[in-house]
C-alpha cells in the first residue's frame, strides 16, 4: 500500500514556517557538518603537502624523526649507498630548518620553514617548481611559497606588479626567484624553498652532508615494499624508510595527538548532526501529535502501520532533500571564502559529499522514526 | 476466516464485554444478539453508556470479540488476527462523529486517498469516481477546496463520499450528525440513506438524534448492555432495500 497522492508532502507543505523550520534546521546541520569535516580534512591535509610532493616513492629519515619540526640530520653518504642499487633511478637530499623572515613592508619577524632542495632536478613535484630551479642556483635567492600565510608581507602582489622583491632571511639579504604552492599548516606559516648552497649560507651552523629527508625515486616497475625492506637492511638501524605513505602518517600521528583539532572536529560533526536531529524530531513529533485523531481515523478506516509510517518518514526523506541541497550550496561558498582567507585546501569532496547525504537522511529518518512510534498512541478504536 | 453462516451481512449472539480488570471490571455488553440483512438500515439507539459505541466498535473489527460469536462480511472475529480485521476494516465504510479529514488535502484528495487502500483501482478510475461521488453530495463546486474552508455539515458530507466511495460491503456510522445543526443533520441522513439504497449498502448507524429515525428500516434500543427492543423504522414500509433506489426522503415526515 503506499501513496498516490503525494500525501507527505502535502502535509509537509500546508504549514509553511513550519516546513521553512524544519528546512533551516537541516541545512543549519548540513552546513555545519561540511565545514567541520572539511576543516578538520583540510587542516590534517595542509601538513602533509610537502610529503606528498616527493619526487619518489621511498623517504629516508632519521630513525628518531617524528615530524618536520622535530627532525633529526644523518649523514647523505648513506645515500649514495642506495645510488649504487640498480633498483635506484635517482636520490635527493633534503635540508629542513625554521628560519627568520623579515616582512619587507613593516620588519616584523616571523619564523618561516626553509627547505634546502637539489637544483640540478627536481626533488619535489610542486608544479611550476622546474622553470625556477635554474634561478635557484643562483647566491641568495629563494622560492616562496604563494599560500603562506599573509603575515610575511604581500610578496604574491608585489611578484604579479613585477616588482623585485628582497628581504632578510636570516639576517642575510636575499631576493625572490618566484613562487610556487605549498601552503601552511599547523606548524608552519609559510615555506621558502634554496638550494642546498644557499640554505648552507642561511644556516651557518648546519654541516654539508648532514641532511633532514632523502628522497629515493625507483626504477619503473620496482616494487616499492621490498625495495624499502631491502634498503633499511642496507642502511641499518641510525635511517627509519618510510613509503610516501608512512611518512605522511607521522605527520598526521605527530599532529592528531599533539593537537585536539580530530576530537574537537568529530564533536563539531556530530553536534551539527543533532541540531538537525531535534530540530526535524521535534518539528515530526509536534505534526503527528497534531494530526493523531486523523491518523486514528485512517488506521480505522483500514490504512495499514506501513502506510502511515511511510507518511511520516517520506516527510523527513524530503526534508533530508530541501535541506541538503541549500546547505550544501552555502557550504560551497563558505569553503571558498575560508579558502581565500586562511589558503586552507578546502574543498567540495565527492566522497565526503556522498557520506553527508547519507548522514543527513539517516538523521532525517531517525528523527522521523522517533516521531512515528507516537503512532502507536493513535488508537482506532477511540475515534468512535 | 471465513464462514459460510448465512447472507446476513451482520450476525452475533452471546457478545459479552466489558472493560477492565479484576474489581475494576465493568461488563459493557450481555449476551448481546443481533442480524443485519444486506441493505438493511438499522438505527442503534440509546442513552450513553449503553454500549452502543462499543458493540459498534467490535462490528467494526476495532476491539477484540472477548466472548460470543460475532460475524461480519463473513469475518468470523473470534480470534481473529490484526490482519484479518485490517481486512475486514477495508471492506467498511466509516462516518464518524468527528470527520477526521486530513486538513492539509482538498476535499477531492481526501476522498480520491481511500483508493490508496484499493491499488487495483487506477488513478484515473479513482480520481474520476471521487469527483463524482463529490458531486452525489453536493460538493461538485467545492471539490478543490481545503476542508479547512469548508462548513461543518459540507466536511461531512466530504466524509459520507469518503466512506462510500471505496463501494463498502458495510457502512458503519457513530452519530453523523451530532456536530451539525438541525438542517445539515437532516440533509446528510437524506444524503447517506439515498446513496446508501442506490448502492443497496447496509448501514448500521449510531445515534440519538431523534430528529433522524425516520431513515431506518429498522431501529434497534440499547439499554445498559443489553439489546432492549427492535422496531420497524418508518421508513421501511415505503422504502425496503430490495424494492431498489430510494428518491428525496419527504421532509413532512420528519420528527423534530
Amino acid at each position: 500500500m503506499s501513496q498516490r497522492i503525494p500525501l507527505s508532502w502535502l502535509q509537509l507543505k500546508h504549514e509553511k514556517m513550519k516546513l521553512f523550520a524544519a528546512v533551516a534546521g537541516v541545512m543549519v546541520s548540513v552546513v555545519l557538518m561540511w565545514m567541520q569535516l572539511g576543516l578538520m580534512k583540510a587542516l590534517f591535509a595542509s601538513a602533509v603537502v610537502f610529503h606528498g610532493s616527493m619526487n619518489g616513492e621511498l623517504v629516508i629519515v632519521h630513525s628518531q624523526y617524528e615530524h618536520l619540526l622535530h627532525s633529526k640530520v644523518f649523514s647523505s653518504r648513506l645515500l649514495y649507498r642506495l645510488r649504487g642499487s640498480p633498483d635506484v633511478s635517482d636520490v635527493f637530499s633534503i635540508y629542513l630548518a625554521p628560519g627568520e623572515w623579515k616582512n619587507p613592508w613593516n620588519g616584523e619577524m616571523r619564523s618561516i620553514q626553509c627547505y634546502g632542495i637539489e637544483t640540478d632536478n627536481a626533488s619535489l613535484k610542486l608544479p611550476g617548481i622546474e622553470q625556477h630551479l635554474l634561478q635557484l642556483r643562483n647566491t641568495d635567492v629563494f622560492l616562496y611559497d604563494r599560500m603562506a600565510r599573509p603575515r610575511f608581507g604581500d610578496v604574491v602582489g608585489a611578484v604579479e606588479r613585477r616588482e623585485p622583491v628582497e628581504l632578510e632571511l636570516n639576517r642575510r639579504r636575499m631576493s625572490l626567484a618566484g613562487v610556487v604552492d605549498l601552503g601552511a599548516s599547523f606548524g608552519v606559516d609559510g615555506n621558502v624553498l634554496v638550494s642546498h648552497a644557499n640554505f648552507l649560507r642561511l644556516f651557518p651552523e648546519r654541516k654539508s652532508g648532514e641532511i633532514d629527508v632523502g628522497v629515493v625515486k625507483l626504477r619503473p616497475g620496482i616494487s616499492v615494499v621490498s625495495a624499502q625492506k631491502q634498503f633499511q637492511k642496507v642502511l641499518g638501524k641510525e635511517v627509519q624508510v618510510l613509503t610516501v605513505e608512512q611518512f605522511k602518517e607521522l605527520e598526521l600521528i605527530y599532529w592528531r595527538s599533539a593537537t585536539p583539532i580530530g576530537i574537537i572536529f568529530t564533536a563539531g560533526t556530530v553536534v551539527g548532526f543533532f541540531i538537525g536531529f531535534i530540530v526535524v524530531y521535534q518539528i515530526l513529533y509536534t505534526d503527528v501529535t497534531n494530526h493523531l485523531p486523523q491518523y486514528a481515523t485512517m488506521k480505522a478506516m483500514g490504512f495499514s502501520d506501513g502506510y502511515l509510517y511511510q507518511l511520516v518518514l517520506g516527510q523527513s526523506v524530503q526534508l533530508a532533500t530541501m535541506g541538503f541541497i541549500p546547505g550544501s550550496l552555502i557550504a560551497a561558498a563558505m569553503y571558498a571564502g575560508l579558502r581565500k582567507v586562511t589558503q586552507l585546501p578546502l574543498y567540495m569532496e565527492p566522497m565526503r559529499g556522498v557520506f553527508l547525504i547519507f548522514a543527513t537522511i539517516l538523521m532525517c529518518t531517525f528523527s522521523g522514526m522517533l516521531a512515528v512510534r507516537k503512532l502507536r498512541s493513535a488508537d482506532p478504536a477511540d475515534v468512535f | 476466516m471465513k464462514t459460510d453462516d448465512s447472507k446476513a451481512v451482520i450476525t452475533g449472539a452471546g457478545i459479552n464485554f466489558s472493560f477492565g480488570q479484576g474489581e475494576l471490571r465493568k461488563q459493557i455488553l450481555f449476551d448481546v444478539e443481533l442480524a443485519i440483512q444486506p441493505g438493511e438500515i438499522v438505527l442503534l439507539t440509546g442513552p450513553s453508556g449503553s454500549g452502543k459505541t462499543t458493540l459498534l466498535t467490535l462490528i467494526a473489527g476495532l476491539r477484540k470479540l472477548q466472548e460470543g460469536r460475532l460475524d461480519v462480511l463473513g469475518h468470523s472475529l473470534h480470534n481473529a488476527s490484526q490482519i484479518d480485521l485490517l481486512q475486514l476494516r477495508r471492506k467498511i465504510g466509516f462516518i464518524f462523529q468527528a470527520h477526521n479529514l486530513l486538513p492539509y488535502l482538498t476535499a477531492l484528495q481526501n476522498v480520491q486517498v481511500m483508493f490508496d487502500l484499493q491499488p487495483d483501482v487506477t488513478i484515473k478510475e479513482g480520481r474520476e469516481r471521487a469527483t463524482r461521488m463529490l458531486q452525489q453530495v453536493g460538493l461538485g463546486e467545492r471539490m478543490n477546496y481545503h476542508v479547512s474552508r469548508l462548513s461543518g455539515g459540507q466536511k461531512q458530507r466530504v466524509a459520507i463520499a469518503r466512506a462510500l466511495v471505496g463501494r463498502p460491503e458495510l457502512v458503519l456510522a457513530d452519530e453523523p450528525t451530532a456536530a451539525l445543526d438541525g438542517t445539515s443533520g437532516r440533509e446528510v441522513v437524506n444524503l447517506l440513506q439515498s446513496l446508501a439504497r442506490e448502492q443497496k449498502r447496509p448501514i448500521l448507524m449510531v445515534t440519538h438524534d431523534v430528529r433522524v429515525l425516520d431513515i431506518a428500516d429498522r431501529i434497534i434500543e440499547m439499554q445498559d448492555g443489553h439489546l432492549t427492543a427492535s422496531s420497524r423504522g418508518s421508513s421501511s414500509a415505503e422504502n425496503h432495500p430490495a424494492k431498489g433506489v430510494q428518491n428525496e426522503p419527504d421532509i413532512a415526515n420528519v420528527t423534530l
